[in-house]
């Protein structure tokens, strides 16, 4: 019935094995060659980096990606926009809500309608809720990178608590699919806002319990103080957004400087920088964020505004032609979708920009001169997640 | 891709099926025998998770948080290396990048294995189906034994996939392993 | 199968009652019946008709680069792009950095004007093959700033002191589409160019190193061109467009 020899699958077997060969070290004159991934624990994800090595010094690190590339924006260009909500969802996916809203506010630009109050509140809401999903398992992760492993049974405990409320609203943990051009698939639940304050609790003194249980760590402070320390004007040129950019300095929110669609400006919140741009700055950032989150829902939560939810827009959503960019203050950082229509039913193209992949392309820079085990506490405190690097 | 349906056609016909090792997989132990061994090994799997995407994050859910627990089933997360592994749980999107290594992975462990797919994307390439760049199910690179539906699928559903795989480890015969149906939960 | 409880049966009931009642007459369209529904105040943006701020960076741009920007586009309170020959690509972006203080580099990438030769009708069963015997190109029609060619490179630059984001569009050759890499510029251009190589095929000279970023190396085509197949597309037919939920009063 087969028609090659086991001989011949072998060798093609082994020839496509030897293209991801997994931690492999190879000896030359030069050094050593160290392959750490596609699937590595320290990796969270299929990320292969090939560092060659003098002693424990990264001469040149290089980071693989591509083992998640799913092609969203081909995909784009052959499905609906409602459709493209269900895609989109899955880029970064821990905080999937925040993925679509750009979208939406991008395709919403192109038709001209806007979100009635009471939507853009709402999803300002669960926006914010995402970020707080998908942080949260950030200040686990990092924790576990540098050795610490209870800290993410935490989170993934606590987490559990967002991803309720996130559930109670759109029917599903994460995916949800729920923003719709023009508003919102469905309104809030009867006693969900009583619900999420408690969350939010859960929530605060989760922060408090990392703060004293990595931040203040000794060994953490170790790992992290001066490690990987990123200028702003270095991270500014490869395009670092989100926290990695204001633990370099930079004073930038898109949330505060360039807000669209969202009600950042009807909150009183504050933007955290932090000078030093090291790892232990990126954690900082981010706990503060998170705390942020926290008070920012707090105060939408008691000022959410009665109507509908839904602004008026056609059955059959085909949007006029022209090009619309609109970015948010993802979770990761700057994410934007470039959508050109035609004026037919799905977009002529999208381009998306999104956060891990401009902040992941620092990695070479970052990566020269540190020590091997260096390597794993720059990577986890850039914090990228693979599907937004890859799309 | 280069010589994809030699590499297809070779499953079909590659080793692992029907090779006897020893007692236990040729099928000559007394019924009680095989009866005690299976219920041992029923209980007492370390898991390999893969994780690849999204359902990466539902799977270390279901492994990692107290919620979900999954040592209650006596499952144990977590190995050091594929080698250690008794089942194999692929959460994620695979794609034709990927697919080299999964197949290297799998080689890796020890027999007697198991797979469990989980999510649409390894099953069959959920939304993904009719993208460039993403291999359309798990199943045609490895074999598997119960897949486990939904986008992602919640942590409850993969420990219902552990459940039905440790029912099928518990009335196995060993020599007949490789011939059933895979299971899907449903 | 279980027994459906006593309360859900009449609750379903009820809602089927209620459909009933709200059901629209015949000769009503169902889009007026949602106006009907939802008798609420819907806002209308207000959509400014000018926007004095792009404009002032317009202005600072031309004066900077004079003849060198063909044609640009202001869309009000939605942004600015400006599109330069692909021969000035590397001094417009040295321009922006240095003089508009455009420091953050957002996002490049191109766009292929030509229109899709398979699928963009959704409405039939299958996606279209394309038509062999007719020569007859369908006609290219460019977004804002227009365009001269298929391959149109766009980068996105940003001011964070000017709070302003400029995008910069470049023609590029159809043929051997290559342009001056902006690595000189802007590292973190590497990753996005190469991403550009692979999805489009447009040579960056002067990058160091354009592999593939995604795809295994022995891939063949440029997936994000028009004319580049989806397959799976052509085994299986393309549903249309299907409604998996029947609108509220609306029989499935
Ligand atoms: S099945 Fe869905 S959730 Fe799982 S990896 Fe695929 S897209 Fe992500």
């Amino acid at each position: 019935m087969s028609t090659t020899t086991e001989n011949e699958q072998l060798a093609y077997i082994a020839s496509q094995a030897a293209d991801a060969r997994v931690n492999v070290e190879v000896e030359t004159d030069e050094g050593m060659t160290l392959n750490l991934g596609p699937q590595h624990p320290a990796t969270h994800g299929t990320l292969r980096i090939i560092a060659k090595l003098d002693g424990e010094k990264v001469v040149t690190a290089e980071p693989i990606m591509g083992y998640m590339h799913r092609g969203y924006e081909k995909l784009t260009e052959v499905r609906t926009y409602p459709q493209v909500t269900t895609l989109i969802n899955r880029i970064d996916w821990l905080g999937s809500f925040a993925n679509e809203v750009p979208f939406i506010l991008a395709a919403e630009q192109l038709m001209e309608v806007e979100a009635p109050p009471r939507a853009q509140w709402i999803r300002t809401i669960l926006f914010e809720l995402s970020r707080i999903a998908n942080v949260c398992l950030f200040l686990g992760d990092m924790a576990v990178q540098v050795g610490a492993t209870t800290p993410v049974f935490y989170a993934f405990r606590d987490r559990e608590f967002v991803l309720n409320q996130i559930e109670r609203v759109t029917g599903g943990r994460f995916h949800p699919n729920f923003d719709r051009i023009g508003g919102l698939k469905d309104d809030l639940p009867k006693g969900w806002i009583e619900e999420t304050r408690g969350a939010l609790e859960r929530m605060k003194s989760f922060c408090d319990e990392m703060e004293e249980l990595v931040l203040g760590n000794e060994i953490f402070q170790a790992r992290t103080r001066n490690i990987g320390v990123i200028p702003g004007d270095v991270a500014l040129s490869y395009g670092l957004s989100g926290a990695n950019l204001r633990a370099s300095g930079v004073d930038w929110d898109i949330r505060r400087d360039a807000n669209v669609g969202l009600v950042y400006d009807q909150v009183d919140w504050k933007v955290w920088t932090h000078p030093d741009g090291d790892s232990f700055a990126r954690f900082w950032v981010r706990l503060q964020e998170t705390r942020e989150a926290c008070n920012i829902i707090d105060q939408l939560l008691g000022s959410i505004p009665s109507g509908p939810i839904m602004a008026k827009v056609p059955r059959i959503i085909k949007v006029p032609a022209g090009e619309a960019y609109v970015a948010t203050e993802n979770p990761l950082g700057e994410m934007g979708y470039y959508v050109v229509s035609k004026g037919d039913l799905t977009p002529f193209r999208v381009k998306i920009r999104s956060a891990s992949f401009s902040n992941m392309s620092i990695t070479p820079w970052i990566l020269k001169d540190v020590f091997v085990p260096d390597i794993i506490s720059i990577l986890a405190s850039l914090y990228f997640i693979l599907g937004d690097i890859d799309r | 891709m280069r010589g994809e349906k030699e590499y297809l056609n070779g499953l079909k016909s590659s080793s692992y099926k029907g090779k006897h090792m020893g007692l236990v997989e040729s099928g000559k132990m007394p019924k009680s025998l095989t009866k005690l061994l299976n219920m041992s090994r029923r209980y007492s799997m370390w898991v390999y998770q893969w994780g690849l995407a999204c359902c990466a994050i539902e799977m270390g859910a279901a492994f990692a948080s107290p919620r979900y627990d999954v040592m209650r089933l006596g499952v144990i997360p977590l190995p050091a290396s594929p080698r250690q592994a008794d089942f194999l749980v692929v959460s994620g999107t695979v794609t034709d990048k990927m697919a080299p290594a999964v197949r290297r992975l799998w080689e890796q462990m020890p027999d007697p294995k198991y797979v469990i797919s989980m999510g649409s994307c390894a099953n069959c390439g959920g939304p993904y189906w009719d993208s460039y760049s993403v291999t359309k199910g798990v199943d045609q690179i490895i074999p598997v034994d119960v897949y486990v539906p939904g986008c992602p699928p919640r942590p409850e559903a993969l420990l219902e996939g552990i459940v039905l795989l440790q029912e099928r480890i518990m009335n196995e015969d060993m020599a007949e392993r490789w011939r059933g149906d895979p299971i899907v939960v449903e | 199968m279980a027994e459906i409880p006593e309360h859900l049966l009449k609750r379903a009931q009820a809602a089927r009652e209620n459909a009933e009642t709200n059901q629209p007459t015949s000769d009503q369209a169902p889009s007026e019946t949602i106006e009907a529904d939802s008798a609420v105040a819907v806002i209308e943006e207000e959509i400014p008709e000018t926007d004095e701020r792009a404009e002032e960076i317009l202005n600072q741009i031309l004066e900077g680069l004079g003849e060198t920007v063909l044609t640009s586009h202001i869309a009000p309170g939605r942004g600015l792009w400006i599109r330069v020959s692909s021969d000035n690509w590397r001094q417009t972006a040295e321009f922006l950095k240095d003089e508009l203080d455009c420091k953050f580099f957002d996002w490049l990438s191109v766009i292929d004007w030509m229109p899709s030769p398979y699928g963009r009708e959704l409405e039939t069963e299958q996606d279209i093959e394309p038509e062999q015997d007719t020569n007859e190109p369908e006609q290219m029609e460019w977004g804002y700033t227009g365009g001269d060619t298929r391959f149109q490179l766009i980068c996105r630059l940003y001011s964070i002191s000017n709070a302003a984001g400029i995008m910069i569009k470049a023609d590029l050759d159809d043929q051997s589409p290559r342009v001056l890499s902006l690595i000189p510029v802007y590292p973190g251009a590497n990753w996005h160019e190469r991403e550009a190589r692979e999805m489009f095929g447009v040579t960056f000279d002067e990058h160091p190193d354009l592999r593939n970023i995604y795809l295994p190396g022995d891939f063949e085509g440029h997936p994000l061109r028009k004319d580049y197949p989806l397959l799976s597309r052509r085994m299986k037919p393309w549903p249309g467009i299907v409604d998996v939920e029947a609108m509220p009063g609306e029989e499935k």
